[in-house]
């Protein structure tokens, strides 16, 4: 009896091992899906330029309707998008744009060169999109030149348009804009018509939204027909959600502590990889102790970055470079190197003379002991302890960084008055962060540095060095790559040399999701998982 | 009048001699009743944590700022109740935290026994200015409590000093009533009236007569106001509106909130203790403040 039934169950099996194959292939290829559903936080509004409401992952929700000119790849680099290309001039103040023609608007119109003039035109004149409005600066005009190409005219040559601008600024459809005024109060009935690869179908206010896949999208249709973004009021409702397999992915990154317990549930995927968020000290170097080179090189040699991230994110974050960059930025000069030393720093403070005379373990300059206030935003359980453990740290040379826990507000309007530089600061030192976009675009380290508040908008320590001013100048108008390049390096050897503030570490993104509904996700460095791109089949993506 | 203040009115009925009886309370009334038991149980509850805060040296394993383990271990024999966040000892957090706790407590009920009382005995005592102090205590009374403790504390500022200052800014204006209550019974005694009668100045009337009246009714107040302000610095401090770097018992529960144990199985060893000690202490606290009143309070004593 077996010997008679194994040639049939070897051929069923066969059959079988076979039809599995094929799914695997299929699926590897990128079936599509029929229902993903993803968790954020909040509210998004009607998810228009001008209604929707966080950077991350408001915009990022934004560009599933809409396209831009440049898309960011997975490296973070911009590649022509409905744009095939650029030309700039010799003088850097002219850029020709060619643009495709294959492209069209969700209600069948097709795309055109005067749509994009029409955009960055509206966008001007009406400013109340603040994003937009400021990348679209450097520009002084915009004319339709051909079929399909526009020719910017710039105010000065902008190292960063491709970034800053072209890969940012959302096309909006003429046919449908030209006619509204009022922007941020139109009504469009629920349908944003753009050209991006998702077309918003429903939307709940406080619930969800419900976009369907725009099967005529340019690049290739979308992986996942059906996507529904479920709005939680918190994280701990969010987490709950997704353990419970209510959501299939969440797009707000998971605390440190939750990584390990998430990636003991059957079935879950964590994706991990550098984010280009910060955190670092801040402290005003127009006062002592800060004016004292020796003591900010003290206070670098003695924080334990490594001991921050293994003890406060639990692995889950970078160790800072002392130059700014990432080291996992294309832009990063390796010739950097950060060292955690508390000897050498105890026997710099001795040979500066700031020694403790009085034996009470906090050293003296000039009389008066090293004893600053080290202010946190009290509602940022991360930061705060940072602010304990950075405390624990500089009192093992001697100084007393005393934590102080304010409200964000407070906190806010000491470090960086009225958002504001030229209004000065007011504090000693602080634990500070930027958002990924300040690194994303390596020329704004030139905001960070530059002694004149115009350039150096986000000087927030009064840092005041020639040569960083030269080529932080150079910066801004320098347009060969190669050059740039150079700046930059020597630009971080001076910032981890002179220390305008101590970077800390950069926090990870770990993003959870379940591999069994949707494995498309793709990890864009510094940026997450969660972008357009991740929804397209590999074959889209620039 | 009754409705303002509705002790009054009942107590008014007693003879002179049962309101003799509250000013010297004679402790052979004392017998062994359930009240007593309750007093006992409530005695050695806080006993046992004033000893845990005084102590707390010599009881905690680890000094409890330092991190003397890994993040987020689970109890062992070296950490019976594990770490935190960052690798601190729980148990010798919480060890400490009882004596930030019972400051906390006993310092805010010390602010607002010594403002109830003072508002509560000039109040009963100038009728003209109590009339004006007892609309001051309405609006406190009637203000609501928690959302304006939020917010006082969100505006002056993270500190132990806050804390028990916003606590006893905002819970002085029961005890003033009750205290007021019991002095407009005591101006219209006799002997009052003889002494006012013979020159005493009003001051030495306060000071010889009425204040030493209306101490024992402050004691019994004194109780329930630690009662309810270690109960209001937890809930300050887990919301995060404490002093985030003092060890107390609500921040060892807002720290264990922000990194998730809610979440986990480490609420065992992390949310549920702290939350132990804090009913432990509330209770005792009550169980006392019971025993004292059916001993101060003429009212109970009456019925007895």
């Amino acid at each position: 009896m077996l010997r008679k039934a194994t040639p049939r169950i070897l051929a069923v099996s066969l059959v079988l091992a076979l039809t599995l194959l094929l799914v695997a292939t299929a699926a590897a290829q990128g079936a599509p899906v029929e229902r993903l559903r993803i968790g954020i936080l909040g509210d998004e509004s009607t998810l228009t330029p001008y209604t929707y409401v966080t950077g991350y992952p408001g915009w990022n929700l934004l560009l599933l309707q809409y396209d831009t000119l440049y898309q960011l790849d997975l490296d973070g680099v911009p590649q022509p998008w409905l744009a095939t290309g650029a030309t700039v001039s010799e003088d850097g103040l002219t850029v020709t744009i060619d643009l495709r023609t294959d492209v069209t608007w969700h209600d069948g119109e097709p795309f055109t060169a005067a749509d994009v003039k029409f955009t960055y035109d509206y966008f001007r004149a009406h400013p109340e999109a603040g994003r937009f409005a400021r990348d679209l600066r450097p520009l002084s005009a915009i004319e339709v030149t051909g079929d399909a190409q526009v020719t910017l005219t710039l105010t000065a040559p902008s190292p960063s348009l491709a970034l800053g601008t072209l890969a940012d600024v959302p096309i909006l459809p003429e046919h449908i804009w030209a006619a509204v005024e009022t922007p941020a109060e139109h009504d469009f009935g629920g349908v944003n018509i753009g050209t991006g690869p998702y077309k918003l179908a429903e939307y709940q206010a406080g619930q969800f939204y419900r976009f369907v896949a725009n099967e005529a999208y340019f690049a290739g249709a979308p992986l996942v027909k059906e996507l529904v973004v479920v709005q939680f009021a918190d994280d701990a409702g969010s987490l709950a959600a997704f353990r419970a397999g209510e959501v299939d992915m969440l797009v707000r990154s998971v605390a440190p502590e939750q990584i390990e317990l998430l990636k003991a549930q059957e079935g879950v995927t964590i994706a991990q990889g550098p984010l280009f968020t910060t955190q670092m000290l801040n402290y005003d170097i127009g006062r002592t102790p800060f004016n004292r080179l020796e003591v900010r090189k003290a206070i670098s040699l003695a924080v334990n970055r490594q001991d921050l991230v293994d003890t406060i994110y639990l692995g889950a974050a970078t160790v800072g470079s002392a130059g700014w960059i990432h080291p996992a930025s294309p832009y990063f000069n390796p010739e950097v190197v950060t060292v955690y030393d508390p000897e050498a720093a105890r026997s710099l403070l001795d040979e500066a003379g700031i020694v403790d005379s009085d034996g009470d373990g906090i050293r003296e300059l000039d009389g008066e002991p090293l004893t600053f206030e080290l202010l946190v935003n009290g509602g940022d359980s991360l930061r705060l302890r940072i602010a304990e453990l950075v405390h624990e740290m500089l009192l093992q040379v001697g100084m007393d960084a005393q934590v102080a826990a304010v409200e964000q507000g407070t906190w806010e309007e000491a470090v960086w008055p009225g958002f504001d530089v030229t209004q000065g600061r007011n504090y000693d030192m602080a634990v500070w962060g930027w958002s990924a976009s300040v690194q994303a675009d390596p020329i704004r380290i030139s905001q960070l540095v530059h002694s004149d508040p115009a350039l150096g908008s986000l000087n927030l320590t009064g840092f005041v060095n020639e040569r960083a001013d030269e080529l932080s100048a150079q910066l801004n108008s320098e347009t060969d790559p190669a050059v740039r390049e150079q700046l930059l390096d020597e630009l971080q050897l001076i910032i981890a040399d002179q220390l305008p503030f101590v970077l800390l570490l950069y926090p990870d993104g770990a993003y959870a999701y379940r591999a069994s509904v949707y494995d498309g996700w793709a990890f864009m460095n510094g940026q997450g998982i969660f972008h357009k791109l991740s929804l397209l089949p590999e074959t889209a993506r620039p | 009048m009754s409705a303002t203040v509705p002790p009054l009115s009942q107590s008014q009925q007693h003879t002179a001699g049962s309101i003799r009886l509250l000013a010297r309370p004679s402790l052979r009334r004392f017998r062994l009743t359930t009240s007593n038991v309750t007093a006992v149980i409530g005695t050695l509850l806080i006993a046992g944590l004033v000893l845990t805060a005084i102590f707390a040296d010599v009881l905690s394993p680890y000094p409890p700022a330092e991190r003397v383990g890994r993040p987020f271990a689970r109890p062992s024999a070296e950490h019976l109740l594990g770490t935190n966040d960052i690798g601190q000892d729980i148990l010798s957090e919480l060890i400490y935290g009882t004596r930030i706790s019972l400051t906390v407590g006993v310092t805010a009920a010390l602010v607002t026994i010594t403002i109830g009382t003072a508002v509560g005995v000039l109040a009963g005592y100038y009728r003209r200015l109590g009339s004006i102090l007892m609309r001051l205590a309405d609006i406190v009374l009637v203000l609501p409590f928690l959302p304006l403790l939020i917010m006082l504390a969100a505006y002056l500022g993270r500190s132990l000093w806050n804390t028990v200052i916003i606590i006893g800014l905002l819970s002085w204006a029961g005890t003033a009533r009750i205290i007021r209550s019991q002095v407009l019974t005591i101006v219209n005694q006799d002997y009052i009236l003889a002494a006012q009668g013979i020159g005493a100045t009003h001051r030495h009337i306060l000071y010889h007569h009425i204040l030493p009246q209306v101490l024992l009714l402050a004691t019994g107040q004194f109780v329930q106001a630690t009662n309810a302000a270690i109960l209001l610095e937890a809930a300050l401090s887990f919301l995060g509106l404490g002093d985030p770097i003092q060890k107390s018992w609500g921040t060892v529960l807002y720290w264990a909130q922000v990194r998730g144990a809610f979440l986990t199985p480490a609420w065992l060893w992390w949310v549920l203790p702290p939350g132990l000690l804090i009913a432990l202490a509330s209770l005792g606290f009550a169980l006392i403040g019971f025993a004292l009143e059916q001993v101060i309070n003429p009212r109970l004593r009456h019925n007895r």
